[in-house]
This record gives structure tokens, C-alpha cells and sequence, in this order.
């Protein structure tokens, strides 16, 4: 049915060229990139996998980076060394968007962010205060030796076995050394001999106190957690922590599910705090060699290596003999595991030989290609790419390949594991804040450092008033704010062309369903508003081809609209023929699965649906809210990653052209290399703003920019870049232009969580609450808004983020406005978890 | 790798051993395990746990222990020792327990009993005299293990190395000539009913081949049999070592993974079965259906098979009692496998081992005729649902 195959900007462009790999073990693990599994139509089934979401990091914060990636930390009861925790870089846990203060540069609300409309509603969150006590301070303090040693196992042995730091809490990296309790002076001598005899000095000067909120601190806290994890036998794979010992199976999709969790210290609004949620591993059971096997006796043998890449490329891997991801970059069919390589000692020595001689695993085939994985340069200066090579053999696939998202029952088996209720979800949560504050050595690497974990932390939210749904002569106000449908039934559409001319193709298999769609099609057009003629009815065979040469002869420029009735689920038809139907002949389509239509029952229904699919792409309105404001443009701009060629992205860009926000203009731009979104949304801009004109006859006297698609680390970047980019478009325009301009960032994945509770149980939050207290950040103008109802499982809430903003508009307002945007979404009468605006972006990218 | 390369620096004059000694040390005694398969393996002194790290991977050893009095030096690098989510992901058939005691070789504990090897590298010239004393009654007499590797350095060799004035390392109490270290090997066996055979490793340069290796190896075996229960009713009970790292590897001994990786298996083999049918009644469908354009829907097949398969249907249902011992046949929308037919799949034979294993496993776990005795796998193509 509809948008059942909305693009996910996978482009195909040439890979770069592989060089030879060095060693394939004993090198660094890169960590997994960003990649967007988001998909405009089933938040519910993708928002529960937090496990996927391995965002990209982006460059480190300050002296933190260091911190975290190679510092020793002790638990002060013994005079040991503890187990090093980041090892040698392995962790690179950066704190992305630390440290951008917004809300500073937005006057209206440097004093109050919060709205006042609704009613009060008390919400559980996910996070859980840290207690500290008061006056608590982290100490940096720099190290020197003197005579200086280059082995940093020698220096940490050196000053650990002074006195002065037995039995208390430190952090040592070598040269940054971090403590929870001052130092007598500002500057310590020790004097101190090694085991040879050497006489050394070290020298210890405090560099600064560190309060809590500092990002420094935060950075440190979240090492310490990540530590707490690990003494409860979790995990890390990627950024989240799991349980491998609690394995569950779904043998019959060969998948295993490790449960597990994602933690992260941050300072909210008025406190540091824990947030915490459940998250899941997906693992295939299967090595990356019996994938391919398992491929290559079902696909066209003489597209083996093509198909292979298609499937592989982009997944990651975990090893069988480190704790490392990689994700595939490339597969080399040209080496082999007899193939040599060169060893650090500069030996060269073969792959075979390699596993067999440090982990005495026996490749059983020595034909196998190799996975090529490039790592990320630990140094930014130097600019060839470390690459390794992997044996398929000896990898695991984690997460879903394509084929497996794409597997309906998959996706259902897998989300009856993975999608847990609130009630569920507390109870996860509850379990590992037991195990923590249980456990004694977690407990004990807290309290070194005068840290305990506290209590959940509960909140008010504001169930904001349900909207009004505006239709042609007459008004709503839905029963339920989360489905309207039913409301509008014998309701008139707020804008309908009529379908005077137009095909239906189908297969011969298919004349009886397709004649029943057709009948009920005009039955529920009656009552909308929407006229629609007899189309001219084109019989074929079951086959692309046979579609496709009908769409060749019948498609004419006269040709309102082609509905194809499809036999099967196959994707290479459904593509070959929007393909056709964009670039060949353009004509709008409408793809029906004959499946959707065996349903007893359900037929009404799904009419209803296909029917108001095609008075939007008829060009036709739906329905409308009330906009208090005249004269609003809304644009909404999605960037998708490209989950094939790394650093290329797709940006979706579309622009309300009406101020009733019901007609848009949209345009989608495959952006090859990664960082100048900003230009091409310099051009979009200005093409929207003539469009305006053009329907308005005036330009909009404001703006409201919805931006989604924003990773970890890239706030910065929105913030930097793009806005001044937005506005400076506007001035270029005309130079007293000055309309009021807003840009919000809109995130689906959170960490946040809120529940509520109703009779005696947790419950997601009614539809329509929104949080802007606690849970948000001081530092932004930012709120959280439950835009959607799910039926299963917890439901996500949006994070939107006021960056920008010289509107005006009070907190109150903006909220109300974003929540009246979730009405928007023509594909379902419902309200979804994004803005309209985004959601038509992703509709549009098709 | 006893005689590895020798290599003499040309111009410096300094004498480097390719690989380096220690990693030929390690190899060393990975190759006695290679050879002589030992289950329970221990390393006294074993510092930053590098040879327990290999000695993991060696398929035949299921306890691997390591003893140092050092706690820091072991905890350094000791997160090595623990299992991979890797071998979650596929448990092994071996168990494996890693356990890191921190105590001293001069004091006896119940935990290091029963091991068929111990290791000692570079260990006793560590050890002050009253130690190094007490050493062969705890090692020899009190742990008793079938075979004991001590390594230790040459001090006849010394001069050859550039820089060693009297020890090779300061910590080091003694260094043995080749005499010394003979004669006290020689005694702890004779004392303790053990053989005793030197090697070592690092040849001597040419020219100077009466130094000896530059590490002296022993290798002593005990001479009776291991009665598996400790003979010295003298053994004290109480433990002087403290535990500071445990490891329990996942094995397919535990049955919680034992049950994974039958279903799995079962599983998997039931749906390659069931699409194998399908493939070739299509095939045969294809050939009948020649020239037709039109395809039946896929839930016909089962039935289009019932008809040309010589597998009784249904209604035959007595027939059927005898014959569906290995048959597979096809019912309603459903493929029934016999049971018997997966058991005699050699990767499930192996995990289970017996039928009443594999019915005990995959009970409740994988969907099963009403009489148990065959995998159902349901040929019904879900619909998708679009919302």
C-alpha cells in the first residue's frame, strides 16, 4: 500500500579504491558509523532498536578525549593499578553537541523555556540522579618525570607506589592525573627510585577543580559508569553495554538478541544525571562465510559478487577473536587467508598461519575473499587510511542486512523480543540500578570517588489541548487526538481535484481484487469529496516486463494518475516501475500490494487510505489545522546518511507554499561529500521562497525551519554553518527582507523516556504531553513532545531543539505550533511522532 | 623453535634472538601443550597472564589457573582472560574456567590440586632462599602434577648479553650456571618421583657453544600414576591463595546453550528440508505447467505435492504411522519432519548424542506434531501488513 517502499537514500556510487591491508588483529577497532535506519512509517518497529543506533562520534572534547581513551583508573581500597579501562583507545565515548550554548543567543527565553497550556501530568523518567556530595570537585593535575620515561606502565607504577596515593581515588593517563580529593599543595614534589635504582622526581601541579557540570567531569562520569557496567559482566559492543550470557534466539530467522542497555551520564536542566534505556543486540548466528555460502546457492551465480556487496557493505562485524567491531567497507575477492601480510616485527606471514598460530583457529576455506574494513586515523594529521582485512570466517554479522529489514515476519519476531512496554521497560531499568547499587564492586568504584547513583527521577509534564481537524466547511475536534479517522468519516476532504483520467494495471491473477478496490474506491470517494471516474483497465501478465510495456504504451500526458495492483512483495518491480513512472513519463502512481487486498473485513478501510494517498498526490488537501499565525512558512529538511558510500548523504528538503500548511513544494539533493548541506540548503531556500511568492504574491513574513537527521556531534555544525547559511540566503533575497526565523532540530532517537502512570502500572504518556522541565538540557531551548500513540511497546518521544530563534514566540506557542504540525502527515489520519513537515520529506524522497 | 635464529648483530655486537625469548618460552610450552593435551593447566608467577592468554586458546585445556603474588600486575592486563562475546555467539564444546589466584609458591592452597601441568618461566630465580626452599614441596610434593616446565636463566650466558653486570633483571635473587640449576632440578626429582630432561632455549653463538642456552628449561614428569584424589591426607583444607579473577567460559556443556544450539540446528535443518521440497516441486510444477502464464498461488503447492508425492495423505492416516519414520510429508499448509530424520543429521547427532536428548531439548522450544514425533515447519505465507 502506500509508502510502502519510501527510499532510504541508499545511492550506489563507486566505492574508493582499497589498498593492501596491514595486520588484521592486532590493529585498532574502528568504531561503527553513523548509519539512519529511520524510516518515516514504522517508528514503532525501528524506534525499539536502540541497539542500531550506533551514531558516529565526531571529534573529541578537550583533555577528555584523552581521558577517555587511555586512562588507568583505580579503585582506591587497594593500592592497585585497577584494569585499564579504556583500552588503548578502544572506547572513544565523546560527549557530542557539550558545550553549545543556544539559549544564550535567544533572548525570549534565556530566563523561562517552559509553556504553561495543558493540563499537569506526572511523568516517570528514565533518569536517575547521581548523588554528589556538596562542594564535590574533580582535581586535574599535570604530571612530569624527571629524567622522563616513555613507557607509561612505568610512570603509572612510579607514582602509584607513593604514599600520597594509596587507597585513594585517581585517574592516571600518564600525564593527566584526576582526583576526587585535593592535594595538600598546588605543586608536589615526590621523589621516588625505580627498580634499577634510577632516582626520578615527579612533579604534580594542579591544573584546574572541575565542578560536576563541567564537560570534563561529565566525560569522567560516564568512564566511571562504563566501568560500573562492566564489573556487572556487561558488554560493550558499539556504544552499549550487553549481556551476552543472556542470550535469546530466534531460530528461525538464525538471529540471536543479547539484551542489554545504553547508558549516559549528561547535565540536564538543573542536576548531572544517569539516563538509562534498554537496548538490544542483534546478532546473526551465521559467520560471515555461511552468509555468503547461504547467498550464493539463492542468487544468480553471475551476480554473486555484486549481490554480495549489495548485502554487506555497510553492516558491521564482530570478530570471533576480539572484542571488536568493524564494519565492511569493501570486500576483496582477490586475496585469500594464504595470502601474506606483514607482521609489526616485519616478518610477512599468512592469514592462515596468523589465526592458527595466535588463536589457534583452523580456517576451513582458504578460497574465502576478505572483508575490508578502513579504520579511523586515532591521529586527525595523517591522511592515509589504515585498513584491515578480515576473514569472513571468523565474523559475525550484527544488526539486520536489507534483506532481513525487509523480511515482514523477521521484523515481527524480532520485535516481539525486542519491544517492550513501559511496565517491561522498568522493570529492566530497575533491575540494572539494583545490580548497581547491589553489586559490590560496582558499588565500590562509585563510592571511590564520593559517587552513588539515586533515586528515578519523576517530572510534570502538560498534556497540551487536542487540535482542532480543519475539513471543507466544517471542523472536528477528534475523540481521540492520536486517530482521527474515524471522525472524519462523511466528512468532506479539505480540497479535492477529481480522477478523471487514469489506469489501472494489474494482472490477470488480480481482475477480481482490483475490481473490488476499484468499487470501493468510488464507494468511500462519495463521501469525501472525491470524484472518481472509471479508469481505463489494463490486463497483464505477471511479470515486470509485462507491466512496464502497458506503462510504455497506455501512459499518456493526459494521464492523471496509474494505480498497479502488484502480485508480489518484490521489490525490483515496485522500483522499476516508480522509476518509469518519475523519470520516464512522469505521471503520479499509486503501487497496491494484492495482498492488502484479500483481507475480508478490511477493504473500507484500506480504500479510505489509498483513496486519500491519491488526492495528495492528486495535489489535493486532506485536511488543515488551525495556523494562528499568517503568512508562516514551514520547512522541514531531512539528511540521511548513505549507508553504502560513507560520507555522501541525501538531503530532503520541502516548503509549506501555502498558510494554511497544506501544499508544499519539496526537492531532494544527493549530497556526495558530507559537509555542505549548508549550500545546498542555501539553494533550496531560495527556490522555496519563490514558490511562495509566486502562490502568496508576497514572501512569508516567517519561517519556521524543521531540521532533522541530525547526528551526535553535529549540533555544532547546525548551528555554526547552517543557520547563518538560512539566514544569509534570506538577506541575499531582497535586503529589507527580515522575516522572523526560526530553526528547531528534531530528534526521534533519545535517550529519554517518560512514562505515566495509571491504575497502579506504567503506561506511555497520553498523546500530546509535553516535557520541558528536568529532562531537558540548561543549556538549550528544548523540549520533549509526545507526538504518537503506539499500541505495543514504549513510545519515543521527539526531542525538538530551538537553535535559533528571533520569532518571538513564546515557549508555549512553539510548542503548541510543532504539536499542530503533527497533524500534518497525510499518510495517516493520526498524529506522528515527527513534524508533518519531516515526515513529507520523507515521503518526498521517494 | 629450540633452535631459533640467532642472530649476531653486525655492528653493535649485540646478540638478538628472533622471535624474541620471551615469546619462544611461550611457544615453548604451547607446543608441550599441543603435544601432550593437557586438561588442567596452571602457571605459577604468571605476571601479566600473556602465556595464560595463549594457553585459552588451546582446545584442550578446560582449567587454566594462574598464581602471582604480584595482585597489580596480574589485573593489568586480566580483562584478556575474559571470554569474548564472540564465543557467546558460538559456545565452544570444551568448558573452560579461568581462575587468577594472588598468593605465594611457597604456601600450599587445595586449588592448585589435580593439575596435569604447571608452568614455572622465569620464576624461581624470583624467589628469596627461604621461598625457593619451601618450593619443591608445594610444587613437587604437594601439587603433584603430572608434568612441571621451570625456566630459568642461564647465567653462563650472561656474558654474551651486552649490559648484564650481574643479573639480567633486578629483581632477580640468583642466576643458576648450567651445573646449579641441574643439580637442584635433579634433587627435587629424585625427592618428589619425578624424571627430569634440560633443554632450552636461545643457542649459544658460534664458537661459544659450551655456555649453554640462554634460558635452561626442565621438564619433569611425575613417575606415578595420578590416583585423582590427593593422597597427602596432610593437605591443609584452608585456603592461602584469594581468588581475584574468575572466568566461566560458555560451553555447550551448560544446557542453557546447549539448548540454543540444538533448536538452532534443528531448526535450520527443517527449513532447509522444507525449502528444498519446494524448490523441486516447483521445478516439477514449472515442467507440468508448461506454456501456462498464469502461477498458482503459493499456498496451493502443498497440496499440488500431497497429490504427486508418493506420501500417503491424511486420510491414509494409519499407513502413515508406519511409514513416516524418515519420511518427510506435507500436510495442510504445514511440512512435517520427522524427527528421526534430524536426529540422523551428523551436527545434531553430535550435539545431542541421543534421540531422547534431542526430544528433551527441543520440547516447547520448536513447534512439533501432536505426537512429537515430527518438526512442523508451516508453509503459509504470512501477509504483510502495511501499517
Amino acid at each position: 500500500m502506500s509508502g510502502r517502499a519510501r527510499a532510504r537514500g541508499r545511492g550506489q556510487a563507486g566505492r574508493g579504491a582499497v589498498r593492501g591491508g596491514p595486520p588484521p588483529a592486532p590493529a585498532p577497532a574502528a568504531l561503527p558509523t553513523g548509519k539512519d535506519y529511520s524510516r518515516s512509517d514504522d517508528s514503532q518497529v525501528v524506534g525499539t532498536f536502540v541497539s542500531e543506533e550506533e551514531a558516529s562520534t565526531s571529534s573529541a572534547h578537550g583533555g577528555a578525549a584523552r581521558l577517555s581513551q587511555r586512562c588507568d583508573f583505580s579503585a582506591g581500597e587497594s593500592k592497585s593499578q585497577g584494569a585499564v579501562l579504556g583500552k588503548g583507545g578502544r572506547t572513544r565515548y565523546d560527549f557530542p553537541d557539550l558545550g553549545i550554548n543556544t539559549r544564550k543567543t535567544i533572548a525570549h527565553v534565556r530566563d523561562c523555556k517552559t509553556g504553561s497550556s495543558g493540563i499537569p501530568v506526572k511523568v516517570i523518567t528514565n533518569l536517575y540522579s547521581l548523588l554528589l556530595p556538596r562542594e564535590w570537585q574533580l582535581y586535574q593535575y599535570h604530571v612530569t618525570f624527571n629524567p622522563e620515561f616513555e613507557s607509561r606502565r612505568l610512570r603509572l607504577a612510579l607514582l602509584y607506589s607513593h604514599a600520597e596515593f594509596l587507597g585513594k581515588a585517581k585517574a592516571f593517563d600518564g600525564v593527566i592525573l584526576f582526583l576526587s580529593q585535593k592535594l595538600e599543595n598546588q605543586v608536589t614534589e615526590l621523589l621516588t627510585e625505580t627498580k634499577r635504582g634510577e632516582r626520578v622526581k615527579i612533579t604534580i601541579t594542579l591544573k584546574s577543580k572541575l565542578p560536576p557540570s563541567s564537560p570534563v567531569c561529565i566525560q569522567f562520569f560516564n568512564i566511571i559508569f562504563k566501568k560500573v557496567l562492566k564489573k556487572l559482566s556487561l558488554y560493550q559492543v558499539g556504544q552499549n553495554f550487553y549481556s551476552p550470557s543472556e542470550p535469546v534466539v530466534i531460530p528461525q530467522h538464525r538471529l540471536t538478541l543479547w539484551p542489554g542497555f545504553a547508558i549516559s551520564i549528561s547535565q540536564f536542566e538543573s542536576r548531572v544525571m544517569l539516563s538509562a534505556d534498554v537496548s538490544h543486540k542483534v546478532l546473526c548466528n551465521d559467520t560471515v562465510l555461511e552468509f555468503m555460502t547461504d547467498l550464493y546457492t539463492r542468487c544468480d551465480r553471475a551476480r554473486f559478487t555484486e549481490t554480495c556487496e549489495k548485502e554487506l557493505i555497510g553492516l558491521i562485524v564482530l570478530t570471533r577473536y576480539n572484542n571488536k567491531t568493524y564494519r565492511i567497507d569493501d570486500i576483496n575477492w582477490s586475496v585469500k587467508p594464504t595470502d601474506t601480510f606483514p607482521k609489526r616485527d616485519g616478518t610477512d606471514i599468512s592469514y592462515v598461519d596468523y589465526y592458527k598460530q595466535q588463536y589457534e583457529v583452523v580456517l576451513s576455506d582458504l578460497n574465502q575473499p576478505m572483508l575490508v574494513s578502513r579504520l579511523k586515523n586515532k591521529q586527525k594529521d595523517s591522511i592515509e587510511p589504515r585498513i584491515v582485512h578480515l576473514i569472513p570466517e571468523l565474523c559475525y554479522l550484527t544488526g539486520l542486512t536489507s534483506r532481513a529489514r525487509a523480511d515482514y515476519r523477521l521484523m515481527k519476531d524480532l520485535v516481539q523480543e525486542t519491544r517492550l512496554n513501559p511496565e517491561r521497560r522498568q522493570q529492566r531499568l530497575s533491575r540494572l540500578t539494583d545490580n548497581i547499587q547491589r553489586n559490590s564492586e560496582a558499588r565500590l568504584v562509585l563510592e571511590t570517588w564520593g559517587l552513588q547513583l539515586g533515586c528515578q527521577i519523576s517530572l510534570t509534564g502538560r498534556i497540551v489541548p487536542t487540535e482542532k481537524i480543519l475539513m471543507q466547511g466544517e471542523m472536528c475536534l477528534p475523540m481521540s487526538a492520536s486517530d482521527w479517522s474515524k471522525d472524519l468519516r462523511n466528512m468532506k476532504m479539505l480540497g479535492v481535484p477529481s480522477l478523471d483520467t487514469w489506469l489501472i494495471v494489474c494482472s490477470n491473477r488480480n481482475a477480481e481484487v482490483m475490481k473490488n478496490l476499484l468499487n470501493c474506491l468510488r464507494r468511500v470517494g462519495g463521501p469525501m469529496g472525491f470524484r472518481i471516474e472509471y479508469p481505463k483497465i489494463l490486463h497483464v501478465q505477471e511479470s515486470t516486463l509485462a507491466f512496464l510495456r502497458a506503462l510504455q504504451q497506455h501512459v499518456t500526458p493526459e494521464v492523471q494518475l496509474v494505480m498497479c495492483v502488484l502480485p508480489s512483495n518484490q521489490k525490483d518491480c515496485y522500483d522499476s516501475i516508480k522509476k518509469f513512472l518519475i523519470l520516464d513519463r512522469p505521471v503520479p502512481s499509486q503501487c497496491v500490494l494484492a495482498c492488502t487486498l484479500t483481507k475480508p473485513g478490511m477493504m473500507m478501510s484500506v480504500a479510505t487510505k489509498i483513496a486519500m494517498q491519491i488526492i495528495c498526490k492528486l495535489g489535493g488537501e486532506l485536511w488543515a489545522v488551525e495556523i494562528p499565525l499568517k503568512s508562516l512558512m514551514v520547512i522541514g529538511v531531512d539528511v540521511n546518511k548513505d549507508a553504502l558510500n560513507k560520507g555522501s548523504s541525501v538531503v530532503g528538503f520541502v516548503a509549506s507554499t501555502n498558510s494554511r500548511i497544506t501544499r508544499w513544494s519539496s526537492r531532494c539533493i544527493l549530497q556526495t561529500t558530507g559537509n555542505d548541506i549548508a549550500d545546498c540548503l542555501k539553494v533550496c531556500m531560495k527556490g522555496a521562497l519563490s514558490k511562495w511568492l509566486k502562490h502568496n504574491q508576497e514572501l512569508p513574513a516567517r519561517i519556521i525551519v524543521y531540521r532533522g537527521g541530525v547526528g551526535d556531534g553535529q549540533l555544532k555544525m547546525v548551528v555554526d554553518y547552517e543557520v547563518p547559511q538560512l539566514l544569509s540566503s534570506l538577506t541575499e533575497l531582497s535586503t529589507n527582507y527580515r522575516p522572523k526565523v526560526s530553526v528547531v532540530v528534531v530528534r526521534k532517537k533519545c535517550i529519554a523516556r517518560f512514562f505515566a502512570e495509571a491504575d497502579g502500572s506504567l503506561r506511555n504518556p497520553p498523546i500530546g504531553t509535553v516535557v520541558d522541565t528536568e529532562a531537558t538540557r540548561p543549556e538549550w531551548y528544548d523540549f520533549y513532545l509526545v507526538s504518537q500513540l503506539v499500541h505495543q511497546g514504549t513510545v519515543n518521544p521527539t526531542h525538538y531543539n530551538v537553535v535559533y530563534d528571533d520569532s518571538g514566540l513564546k515557549p508555549d506557542h512553539m510548542q503548541r505550533l510543532t504539536y499542530k504540525m503533527c497533524h500534518l502527515y497525510y499518510n495517516w489520519p493520526c498524529l506522528h511522532s515527527n513534524c508533518s513537515a519531516l515526515c513529507n520529506v520523507r515521503t518526498w524522497k521517494t | 623453535m629450540v633452535d631459533a635464529n640467532l642472530a649476531k648483530g653486525e655492528c653493535t655486537g649485540t646478540i638478538k634472538f628472533t622471535p624474541p625469548l620471551y615469546k619462544q618460552r611461550y611457544q615453548f610450552i604451547k607446543d608441550l601443550v599441543n603435544k601432550y593435551k593437557p586438561k588442567k593447566v596452571a602457571d605459577l608467577g604468571c605476571a601479566d597472564c600473556s602465556l595464560l592468554w595463549m594457553l585459552k586458546f588451546c582446545k584442550c585445556i578446560e582449567v587454566l589457573a594462574g598464581l602471582d603474588i604480584c595482585e597489580n600486575v596480574m589485573k593489568e592486563k586480566m580483562h584478556r582472560l575474559s571470554p569474548l562475546p564472540g564465543d557467546y555467539l558460538q559456545p565452544s564444546e570444551r568448558t573452560l574456567t579461568v581462575t587468577l589466584y594472588h598468593g605465594s609458591v611457597a604456601q600450599k592452597d587445595p586449588c592448585m590440586l589435580g593439575f596435569d601441568l604447571i608452568t614455572c618461566i622465569e620464576l624461581i630465580e624470583h624467589l628469596e632462599a627461604t621461598e625457593l626452599e619451601k618450593f619443591p614441596e608445594v610444587v613437587f610434593g604437594f601439587m603433584a602434577p603430572a608434568m612441571v616446565v621451570i625456566s630459568t636463566p642461564n647465567s653462563e650466558f650472561n656474558p654474551l648479553l651486552p649490559g648484564v653486570t650481574l643479573f639480567r633483571h633486578p629483581d632477580h635473587k640468583f642466576e643458576w650456571d648450567q651445573a646449579q640449576f641441574q643439580s637442584w632440578a635433579l634433587d627435587a626429582a629424585g625427592c618428589y618421583d619425578y624424571t627430569v630432561e634440560f633443554t632450552g632455549l636461545g643457542a649459544p653463538p658460534p664458537g661459544a657453544e659450551d655456555v649453554g642456552f640462554c634460558t635452561q628449561i626442565s621438564v619433569f614428569r611425575r613417575k606415578y600414576p595420578n590416583t585423582g584424589e590427593p593422597i597427602n591426607l596432610e593437605k591443609p583444607t584452608e585456603n592461602s591463595y584469594r581468588t581475584i579473577f574468575k572466568a566461566v567460559y560458555p560451553s555447550l556443556k551448560d544446557e542453557k546453550y546447549l539448548q540454543n544450539a540444538v533448536v538452532s540446528e534443528v531448526i535450520n535443518t527443517a527449513q532447509i528440508i522444507t525449502r528444498r521440497l519446494l524448490d523441486s516441486f516447483n521445478s516439477v510444477y514449472k515442467e507440468h505447467s508448461n506454456g501456462l502464464v498464469e502461477m498458482k498461488p503459493d499456498f496451493q503447492l502443498p497440496r499440488y505435492f500431497m497429490r504427486h508425492s508418493k506420501n500417503p495423505s491424511l486420510a491414509e492416516g494409519e499407513k502413515l504411522a508406519d511409514d513416516r519414520n524418515m519420511e518427510t510429508y506435507v500436510s495442510g499448509n504445514a511440512v512435517y519432519i520427522p524427527l528421526i530424520k534430524i536426529f540422523s543429521i551428523p551436527k545434531v547427532n553430535k550435539l545431542c548424542g541421543t534421540f531422547e536428548n534431542l526430544s528433551k531439548l527441543i520440547t516447547g522450544k520448536v513447534a512439533l506434531s501432536n505426537d512429537g514425533s515430527a518438526v512442523v515447519i508451516s508453509t503459509e505465507h504470512e501477509e504483510k501488513e502495511n501499517e
